[in-house]
């Protein structure tokens, strides 16, 4: 098995095979699409919720919201039709107590554009890891479509 | 943004020089704190994207433990000090007074060591930058997280920078050599945009 490293701000889908890798994501969430009929996936590491957080929009992987319509037009060029699932992780707020009281921590804003992104493209999210205060790493398998999710702090967990 | 990415580069030699005070003075602190030999290197501006950022560590899943501050007054910004994992246990043990090697677990006690050594450290560093630059510095209580690097050095730029386009970045490494050591650690100041023109103007250099 191949593994391709997608790094912050990027996207990558790919075939049966693959491992796609992203490691180190804080307040930043993992977005792993699985086709299940095709054994096939795309994972994306985003930073921000909204484009409108910044002015250089250059990738399409920094947003929730550019994201996934990439990432499935890419799979649909991949040959890749019917049912996707979607499978988030991250999100996590670090140096919480630093926060302006009553602030809403960019990890929390991450994972409900991630949400609403998979919603607005019809996609179901099967499964979450995400929020709390630690770091993780995402190791997706996309034939399988199982996701090892690694942290130092809580050991690792399967999707 | 534009304020960052022109910089000349006598403006970037200011800042490099204010950031030198600023680390010698904490370099200095850190030192009778532990009674070893603490080098400083010059210190790096690093004006990048967000996303681009170099890491100070090969491994981005490495360990390490940051201590981050908040920088309130005259200018506004973070502070933030960063060791691998190993060293921020070596320097609990210094802070305590204990044997090398004799502690194996962060417990409370350690934490709170830790955190007092970047409370120290960052106020070393802002109370020589605000000698130098004439401004009142106050530092805000300091948090400490222990996860992977890229998670936790990432989540702090993303979190708390009010642009993400261009994050303007000063680091100082420290090495701590003892007797049969010597440990890693970055110093980072992260100036907001605006703070950094006031800094220049106070350099006379705006």
């Amino acid at each position: 098995m191949t593994d391709i490293q997608v790094s912050i701000s990027d996207y990558a889908v790919a075939r049966a095979g693959t491992r796609l890798v992203t490691v180190g994501l804080g307040s930043c969430v993992a977005i792993a699409l699985h086709a299940p009929a095709h054994r096939a996936g795309g994972l994306a590491h985003i930073m921000l919720p909204h484009a409108a957080l910044s002015n250089d929009r250059s990738s399409p992987g920094k947003f929730a919201g550019t994201a996934v319509p990439h990432m499935v037009e890419q799979l649909r060029a991949l040959g890749v039709t019917g049912r996707l699932e979607a499978r988030l992780v991250g999100g996590a707020s670090m140096f919480e107590q630093l926060l302006p009281p009553g602030g809403v921590p960019l990890g929390s804003r991450n994972v409900v554009a991630a949400r609403a992104a998979c919603a607005d493209a019809g996609i179901a999210v099967v499964a979450e890891d995400t929020g709390g205060g630690h770091g993780r790493s995402v190791y997706f398998d996309v034939e399988a479509g199982c996701v090892l999710v690694r942290s130092v702090l809580h050991g690792d967990r399967t999707l | 943004m534009e304020a960052i990415t022109s910089l000349k580069s006598i403006q970037l030699d200011a800042l490099r020089e204010t950031a030198n005070i600023g680390a010698g003075h904490a370099a200095t602190a850190l030192s009778q704190m532990t009674g070893s030999t603490i080098m400083i290197n010059v210190p790096a501006i690093n004006v990048v994207r967000m996303e681009a950022i170099p890491s100070q560590f090969g491994d981005e899943e490495e360990p390490v433990a940051a201590v981050m501050m908040h920088m309130l007054g005259d200018l506004s910004g973070r502070t933030l000090l960063v060791f691998p994992k190993p060293a921020v246990m070596r320097l609990a043990e210094l802070m305590l007074r204990r044997p090398l090697g004799s502690s194996t677990a962060l417990g409370e006690l350690e934490t709170s060591a830790i955190k007092e050594a970047g409370n120290i450290l960052s106020g070393a560093y802002m109370n020589a930058l605000s000698d130098f630059l004439g401004m009142l510095l106050l530092p805000s209580p300091p948090s400490l997280v222990i996860d992977m690097s890229r998670a936790v050095l990432s989540s702090a730029y993303a979190q708390f920078a009010s642009d993400p386009d261009c994050i303007l970045c000063v680091e100082s490494e420290f090495m701590l050599t003892d007797r049969a050591q010597s440990l890693r650690g970055f110093f980072l100041l992260l100036p907001d945009p605006a703070s950094l023109q006031v800094m220049l103007r106070a350099l006379r250099l705006a």
